[in-house]
């Protein structure tokens, strides 16, 4: 009976191996593996659910522009080596000297994946849907009042201020040019929900699997004006994979192309691997710790900020981090390295807290911080700056909390339920310094993005007017952002943890890779040669 | 039998009803609020408020609770807050996956146990017996979300021999694609021919299903081994023994059939054992099945969905025990007389 | 947890003395067992004194020592914050086990007294609790306690609210078992005939025979509760930074893995080696102390 049961589970065995060496081939071996087609499919490895946000492109406001900027168009595109703007799908442009008319003339024969061709008349209904919607970051057309299409590929912008529109028109969001007839008569959101796509891009949709691990599937779309001349990728394939430790296994077994996001040290070790490239690159991305400013005196915010360990956050992120000068990251206009920033000082930051009644010897200070669940570089800083806290009779609750979650409880109507510091990633809109302050330092009535619930009159009043200034006099404009990143800095209402490092991981199976922080973590699979 | 078949099933639905009452119950403590995040992170007050009267979550909650059992009754098994989907279209969908792998580590687990459980029973004492023991115990006493680690990380990482996630690979996708029948990878792949990707579910599943086998193996033996040696002093084994029976025959057609009636029980009692271990690997191994979807549903805190889940294992225990009670009742008479 | 559906061994007098001495030499396992329970003891009594870093089992980082390999500064390396992993594994014995323990005094404190009311007055009362055990024996373990610590704010408390929630059942249907067999017996008839009071007759008859095999249950549960304390802390349900808890040192460590495998695999092989001595203790007391259990050797 043993010998039976011997048997059966030997011949079990074998039968599983034969099949394994018929099917999957070596693909978990190291090497080029023998996967099929491999060279025409490009796996894109992310840790979080792709499209979270829906199918919108008026109102995405997510990681989703990992998709969707390979569907979707704008009508420029930020160039990360000159600095400024290409055609894309506008050719050119010019405005009027006072900066209120702006002129775009677009590109012809450029057909939706609904099959309708882009006029003019297409551009402005998504661009004005887009603004009356007033999703995402829809502000950045803020400054139209009204567009003018005189011919099928001209389109005139009339602005109510002056502003940087061939730059805005750039944004990584609510700039995208889609098909607004797309559902025909019926309603247009429930047709791109379905999910469909109603984009110019080189791909287009091919399936969506929400909550699964190949999660979004694009094709190669045939009617692209680019053409597919020349080795490109047919399909791109997004895998949600939320383990880093599996997202590099799968690295190294060349089944997945390009990981997003891995801890730093497991990006190190994967220096020298055969078939793999490293890319470390600046970004437009800091970590940022929103102090309440109702809730906290000036004193302890700017204990806060002594208390930061800002050498030893660079050293534990292993290269993932920079120490930053202000809120602007370097590479952008209005970045100076010469402000007043903070220094770890544990001393100073005592005698701060002293001052307000806290500190070591005096009262202890309860304070709640939460961050999003899931990232371990939050986590680091976090329990960094709960250490330090500690050593100066604070004591920081720390809360790791599911984005919707942490994000619900900072806007929450009730002060009393929101949190004294709050930890979160920002990073610009379009490649300019304004996002920052129009988003995170603007007095809100309702708390959106401004969770450090500031409010300062003065800051307001130079937030509403420094984009005009920009516009007409960049060099003005670069000195009222001194101006208020210095202010900003003595009052505190906003830690400035660290500015992102991307450290990118991806196989050396393809060539014309080029990080552009405009884009964040958006890989534009077309430039790409297989 | 009939009356002994009838009062099992009245005693189930009874158990399930209070199931469903205490899982309602637990997770109406919720301290978030599931109509912000149903209506999005860019919802404002108002659409907050629509959120809640569509939810149905302004009614009072002895409400809600019948209007749920009621719900449950009929197939309505609430919407899904972070994938607006139907509660059961989702546990549906995930069920499989995990199912596939509770499955066949359960095979596993018996294939091992058993003969390891009377191979112990044969010496008692000896250095065998011992080993056996304290593997077994070993198996009851393992963190499985550990074991999965350190396996992924020596087979997959460093032999290279398994591979490290997933169900099937990906390639294949665009070369040999999975049609979906029943839901299951290794059946859709048998039924429809596709041997390559049968080879790569069924490789996709051997360093899950050891995992997830390894406390059911070690419970098993146990039990084996206990049962066995409970019988083999009684005295038909004597009497067998006296007639001439070789010992391996006495075991395996005397002493095993006796063990059979706890041996099955136990197996109904890990299979739900297992089912809700499976959440501890399938984040590791990428799978995609009930415990992903449970991990995604706490963490969104999706009170309909974690209701579902938690709802449906315990109905598939439930279930399971009955099918198992019933059944031994058919092969011993001693149980349905009780 | 129970493995066979009934239990109710019969009274066995504790060996004492040589026939202790006798029990133990022929059951190495349960020696080893013992051994190794006793020094998690004294680890988890002695932490302080022990761990080269004990800071490291609190607030204490060290930003410049991240993930740092083992070697004979730190033992067992550092974690992703610098502090030193084997100083934090052996304050994680004070966790786990204290868990363990005030779970099981809660599912004893809430499952006997249920347990010897099903047993002794049978009827409705019996009826009533074996049906609202049932349905609580209807979840795995992990099922429920999971479903619980979901709702419940993350944190050491909550996970031990869980389990014990879970775990009374078992409890119940034990001593219901003694309970009911003594009922039944024709001597508490002819006490109940003489007026001796049920109270007097549950403590001097029903609790005396119960302990035997309460305990036995629960040397045989302790290891079961760690792991799936350590489950829940794993999935992020339980404790929270910077405790100590090995679980939670496992869950942290996930993201490191390869190639700082140091963080993972000392506090999962702890929880391992724990629930094991726990395990082999259990079943070694079991062994001696259940005369029925004749295959002791």
């Amino acid at each position: 009976m043993q010998r039976g049961w011997a048997a059966a589970s030997a011949a079990g065995v074998a039968l599983a191996l034969l099949l394994a060496a018929c099917g999957g081939g070596s693909t978990y071996s190291n090497g080029a593996g023998t996967k099929p087609a491999a060279s025409t499919v490009f796996t894109y490895d992310t840790y979080t659910q792709v499209m979270v946000d829906g199918w919108d492109p008026a109102t995405e406001y997510s990681n989703g522009i990992i998709a969707m900027s390979n569907m979707y168009e704008t009508l420029t595109r930020y160039n990360p080596v000159t600095h400024t703007v290409d055609p894309l799908l506008a050719t050119s442009w010019s405005h009027s000297p006072d900066g209120l008319t702006w002129t775009f003339r677009l590109r012809p024969g450029v057909h939706f994946h609904t099959g309708r061709l882009m006029t003019a008349q297409a551009a402005k209904a998504a661009i004005l849907r887009t603004k009356k919607l007033n999703g995402g970051a829809a502000y950045i057309w803020g400054a139209v009042k009204s567009i003018d299409t005189p011919s099928q590929s001209t389109m005139v912008f009339h602005l109510s201020y002056p502003s940087p529109l061939a730059l805005q028109a750039s944004a990584d969001y609510s700039a995208y040019i889609y098909d607004t007839q797309a559902a025909g008569s019926g309603s247009l959101a429930k047709w791109l929900n379905a999910p469909h796509d109603a984009g110019t891009g080189p791909y287009t949709l091919q399936s969506w699997n929400n909550g699964k691990e190949f999660e979004v599937i694009l094709k190669a779309s045939s009617t692209y004006w680019g053409g597919w001349k020349g080795p490109h990728y047919k399909k791109v394939v997004f895998r949600v994979v939320p383990q880093d430790t599996t997202a590099a296994q799968l690295l190294r077994a060349g089944q997945v192309s390009f990981v997003e996001q891995m801890s730093p040290t497991q990006w190190k070790s994967l220096q020298g691997a055969s078939g793999i490239k490293l890319v470390s690159s600046p970004s437009w991305q800091n970590l940022l710790a929103q102090l309440n400013a109702p809730a906290l005196s000036q004193p302890i915010r700017q204990a806060i900020s002594y208390a930061t360990n800002y050498p030893g956050i660079v050293a534990a992120l292993s290269g993932a981090a920079v120490q930053s000068s202000g809120i602007v990251p370097a590479g952008l206009f209005g970045h100076f390295t010469n402000l007043p920033n903070y220094t770890y000082d544990p001393a100073k930051a005592g005698r701060l807290l002293n001052s307000a009644g806290y500190g070591p010897g005096k009262k202890k200070l309860n304070l709640s911080l939460t961050y999003t669940a899931g990232d371990s570089n939050e986590q680091v800083v976090a329990t960094l700056l709960k250490s330090s806290l500690a050593k100066l009779n604070v004591n920081l609750t720390v809360q790791p909390l599911a984005w919707p979650t942490q994000w619900g409880k900072g806007k929450s109507s009730s002060p009393s339920a929101r949190q004294d510091v709050f930890m979160e990633y920002w990073w610009p809109d379009y490649a300019d310094p304004y996002s920052w302050f129009v988003n995170l330092l603007l007095s809100e009535k309702q708390p959106f993005f401004n969770l450090s619930y500031y409010s300062n009159p003065a800051l307001d009043k130079q937030i509403n007017r420094v984009e005009s200034l920009v516009a007409t006099n960049p060099s003005a404009g670069s000195a009222l952002y001194r101006t208020m990143q210095v202010e900003v800095l003595k009052q505190a209402p906003i830690v400035f943890l660290y500015n992102t490092n991307y450290q990118y991981a991806m196989t050396n199976t393809f060539s014309g890779f080029q990080v552009n922080p405009a884009y964040p973590n958006v890989i534009f699979v077309y430039n790409l040669k297989p | 039998m009939l009356v002994f078949v009838a009062r099992r099933i009245a005693l189930a639905i009874v158990v399930v009803v209070g199931v469903i009452v205490v899982t309602f119950v637990v997770a109406h403590v919720v301290p978030g609020d599931p109509a912000a995040t149903w209506a999005g992170p860019h919802a404002s007050a108002a659409a907050i408020a629509r959120a809640r009267t569509f939810l149905g979550l302004d009614r009072p909650l002895a409400v809600q609770l019948i209007s749920y059992l009621g719900g449950i009754a009929s197939g309505n098994w609430g919407t899904s807050i972070h994938t607006h989907l139907s509660v059961l279209s989702d546990l549906m969908t995930a069920a499989p996956a995990s199912l596939e792998l509770v499955i066949t580590a359960l095979a596993l687990a018996i294939v091992v146990g058993i003969p390891i459980g009377l191979v112990s029973a044969r010496r008692p004492g000896h250095a065998i017996d011992h080993l056996v023991r304290a593997g077994s115990i070993l198996g009851i006493s393992m963190p499985i979300f550990w074991m999965a680690l350190i396996l992924q990380l020596v087979f997959s990482q460093h032999l290279k021999l398994l591979p490290a996630a997933g169900e099937y690979s990906p390639g294949l996708l665009f070369t040999h694609p999975l049609v979906k029948r029943t839901g299951f990878p290794v059946i859709d792949s048998l039924l429809g021919g596709n041997l390559p990707m049968l080879g790569s579910t069924l490789t996709h599943l051997i360093l899950p299903a050891i995992v997830v086998a390894a406390y059911p193996a070690g419970l098993i033996a146990r039990m084996v081994r206990a049962q066995v040696l409970d019988v083999i002093g009684d005295t038909h084994i004597l009497n067998a023994r006296a007639l001439g029976f070789g010992e391996r025959q006495i075991l395996a057609r005397f002493a095993m059939k006796l063990a059979w009636t706890p041996v099955a029980a136990a197996i109904a009692l890990v299979f739900g054992y297992s089912l809700v271990n499976t959440f501890l690997v399938e984040s590791i191994f990428d799978w995609p099945g009930l415990g992903s979807y449970a991990a995604a549903s706490i963490s969104t805190l999706d009170t309909p969905a974690i209701l579902g889940v938690t709802l449906f294992v315990a109905v598939a225990y439930v279930v399971a025990n009955l099918v198992v009670d019933v059944v031994q009742a058919v092969i011993d008479p001693r149980i349905r007389l009780r | 947890m129970i493995e066979s559906p009934t239990i109710a061994p019969p009274q066995a007098a504790v060996p004492r003395g040589r026939a202790l001495r006798q029990g133990l030499a022929a059951n190495p396992l349960l020696t080893v067992g013992a051994a190794i329970v006793l020094l998690i003891v004294v680890v988890a009594i002695f932490a302080p004194l022990i761990a080269p870093f004990p800071g490291d089992a609190g607030t204490a980082t060290n930003p410049f020592e991240v993930l740092k390999a083992p070697s004979a500064a730190h033992w067992f390396g550092t974690d992703q914050v610098g502090r030193d992993i084997f100083s934090r594994v052996l304050f994680g014995a004070r966790v786990s086990p204290v868990i363990a323990i005030i779970v099981l005094v809660i599912a004893c404190l809430v499952g006997v007294p249920l347990g010897v009311a099903a047993g002794f007055l049978g009827g409705w009362v019996d009826e009533l609790i074996m049906r609202v055990t049932d349905v609580f024996l209807a979840f795995p373990p992990l099922l429920l306690a999971l479903a619980l610590a979901a709702v419940l704010p993350a944190s050491l408390t909550s996970v031990t609210i869980a389990i014990a929630a879970v775990w009374w059942p078992w409890y119940v249907r034990l001593i219901r078992g003694q309970a009911a067999s003594v009922a039944g017996r024709p001597y508490v008839e002819a006490c109940r005939a003489l007026g001796i009071s049920r109270l007097r007759i549950i403590f001097r008859h029903i609790l005396p025979n119960s302990i035997t095999p309460v305990l036995v249950q629960v040397s045989l549960d302790v290891g079961g509760v760690i792991l799936t304390a350590s489950a829940l802390s794993f999935l992020g349900l339980g404790a929270q930074d910077p405790v100590p808890d090995w679980g939670l040192m496992v869950s942290e460590g996930q993201r490191y893995f390869t190639p700082d495998w140091w963080l993972v695999t000392f506090p999962g092989l702890v929880i391992l080696m724990t629930a094991f001595a726990f395990n082999l203790l259990g079943d070694g007391l079991r062994d001696l102390l259940d005369p029925k259990r004749s295959f002791l050797l």
